[in-house]
């Protein structure tokens, strides 16, 4: 039989990832810090070490069976794959966050100029969000720090990812609002889900086990 | 930009154009064998009139009367208008099938084409489930004469997750819908239970859509009626597909979900190893022509062309070829070479003067033309006749 294919999401995941599959009684050995290989061959597995938001792009076109990836990454790729476990861990929440004490002269100006700049990481997930509140904003895509931007006047608010929020206080901004919480995901293939469905209906059900028998985590 | 094409859009290069015409014809007289009629479509509609593709996937633009018009994103959407204009009131069944392109819209790099061939059927005006299992036999069929090794065929019910749905408030009801069509198994069970869905139900529901049953009594356990009445249909498909010589390539499987909304009943995907994507999916829609003003039951397939394409060729598959490209090295007579070709060309074979630059994978032979009636073919002088008798197999060399 071959082995069943598993993308995994390199960086913070990774260390409750390897958690998980040992939980779920996969070899996890090879996947050993500070490894530079990137496919990696176990018992009865093969695993693809990959960046986060490459993940559901692997999945999707089935060059990996499975993925273990942030649900925050699914909401931006909107890629096409199906989601069979919330395993629990890696928990964080995107947010709309703007500077401490402002809130009030943001809506000022909305009113005003009809328009809010907001700079963010997740295009995607702010557009629909905001699209969906009714709110007219300018998008401003940024690459990184982007709890930078209002500081500097570049934007006045900002969508991004937190997990304990210190970043944001440290930045002196404030959530106005939680747009979703994200913990991270089994994934599968469309077609891998109908034509190895019992191993991975059995993956699927321990790992679902797990992630009940153990308290949300944070990365 | 020498040479350059919009993203998505291809050449496609003479052999593989030779298969492809290979793989319509198969198709297409697998079809009309079950009396299915052709049908052809143009290539433009009206934007809004599009009904099977999320309007953000659809290739538009406007006409010179500023009216918005799409490239046809399907073939369905042409098969309700024709039906609704023309065949809303008859009682007897129809029968269309298609082979031809369709457009998408497609986020760049994804590596996705925006231009591809769809073959498929449409049966309209037959609620049976004999109905259901004819579609089903004639896709299975049709992917076997095409010379395609190996398919399973995962069969659901829609109304089994409906059933579920069914008994939520309808608020909520959508959303959970939404959820499970877009594979979001996780959603679906959350905002079930958010929904007040008892923690039996719930239980039931993972069951069906998580694990593959190996009979239809399992699933049935805690599950509501509708649902149970979505398996009850899957039990009597059984025997159908059976009778109609498929059973062994079929396998029912609950968790298959289309992502399109329209569909209202037996649903179906084709699936090969080592494929990411399916090569076809279809099932019943009923319900969806009383949009285009022909409230008609109906059920159908579509086969995406270039999956099945890419299945063929790793399976190994090459296209079919009547007979071999018989190269003829002219005489210096022009007019005895011309002779030579017409008289070679109505004794049936496949003739071209001159070397030529592309063979498009056709197996290809050479012959001096002598005279005006004899070639020399594998060092031997011969009469055309005779050449011709080996090229067709009938002679020896």
């Amino acid at each position: 039989m071959t082995p069943l294919r598993i993308a995994l999401s390199q960086g913070t995941l990774l260390a409750d990832t390897r958690a998980a599959l040992a939980a779920a009684g996969l070899a996890t050995d090879a996947l050993a810090e500070g490894s530079r290989r990137l496919v990696v061959p176990a018992a009865g597995v093969e695993y693809v070490l990959a960046r986060p938001s490459d993940v559901p792009t692997h999945v999707a076109h089935g060059s990996a069976d499975l993925g273990i990836v942030g649900k925050d990454v699914l909401l931006e790729t909107e890629a096409d794959v199906l989601e069979l476990v919330d395993l629990g861990f890696g928990r964080c929440r995107f947010v709309v966050a703007a500077p401490a004490g402002s809130v009030d002269r943001s809506f000022d100006e909305y009113r005003h100029l009809g328009s809010l700049e907001v700079a963010t990481k997740y295009p995607r997930v702010a557009e629909r969000h905001f699209q969906g509140r009714g709110i007219q904003v300018e998008l401003i895509k940024l690459g990184g720090s982007v709890e930078l931007a209002p500081q500097v006047g570049l934007a006045d608010w900002i969508v991004d990812l937190v997990s304990t929020g210190r970043t944001l206080r440290e930045n002196h901004l404030a959530v106005v609002e939680e747009i979703a919480v994200c913990t991270a995901r089994l994934i599968a293939n469309r077609v891998s889900y109908a034509r190895d469905r019992d191993r991975i209906a059995a993956l699927a059900s321990t790992l679902q086990a797990w992630a009940a028998g153990r308290p949300a985590t944070a990365s | 930009m020498r040479g350059a094409l919009p993203r998505g859009f291809r050449d496609i290069l003479p052999t593989e154009a030779r298969e492809l015409h290979a793989i319509e014809r198969s198709l297409m007289t697998t079809f009309a064998r079950h009396g299915y009629v052709p049908l052809e479509p143009p290539s433009v509609e009206f934007a809004e009139g599009a009904v099977t593709v999320d309007e953000r996937r659809t290739l538009r633009f406007l006409d010179r009367d500023g009216r918005l018009l799409a490239l046809r994103p399907d073939v369905t959407t042409a098969v309700a208008r024709v039906v609704a204009q023309r065949y809303r009131d008859a009682d007897a069944a129809l029968r269309l099938a298609y082979f031809t392109p369709i457009f998408r819209e497609e986020a760049s790099m994804r590596g996705s084409e925006r231009e591809y061939d769809q073959a498929g059927v449409e049966l309209i005006g037959d609620p049976s489930l004999r109905a259901d299992a004819e579609i089903i036999a004639l896709l299975a069929t049709a992917l076997a004469h095409c010379g395609l090794p190996g398919v399973d065929i995962d069969i659901g019910h829609v109304g089994y997750l409906d059933g579920f749905i069914a008994e939520l408030p309808e608020g909520p009801r959508a959303a959970v819908g939404v959820a499970a069509r877009a594979g979001d198994l996780v959603g679906t069970t959350q905002l079930a239970r958010d929904a007040g869905m008892p923690a039996t139900r719930i239980a039931a529901l993972e069951r069906g859509l998580r694990h593959r049953a190996t009979d239809l009594d399992g699933p049935r356990k805690d599950a509501p009626a509708a649902s149970c009445r979505a398996l009850d249909a899957l039990a009597a498909l059984a025997p159908l597909l059976e009778a109609a010589g498929v059973g062994g390539a079929v396998r029912f499987d609950l968790g298959f979900i289309p992502s399109l909304p329209y569909y209202s009943g037996i649903v179906f995907q084709v699936t090969v190893p080592d494929l990411g994507f399916p090569i076809a999916n279809g099932g019943r829609y009923d319900g969806l022509l009383a949009r285009f003003g022909a409230d008609r039951p109906a059920t159908g397939f579509g086969i995406a062309i270039p999956h099945l394409h890419q299945a063929l060729v790793a399976a190994g598959w090459q296209a079919p070829s009547d007979s071999p490209l018989l190269i003829l090295e002219p005489h210096h007579d022009d007019a005895t070479t011309l002779r030579v070709a017409t008289a070679l060309r109505a004794a049936g074979a496949a003739v071209a003067i001159g070397d030529v630059a592309e063979h498009a994978g056709q197996d290809v032979r050479r012959a001096r033309v002598v005279d005006d009636a004899h070639l020399e073919y594998e060092g031997v002088v011969r009469a055309i006749e005779a050449v011709v008798a080996v090229l067709a197999g009938r002679a020896p060399r």
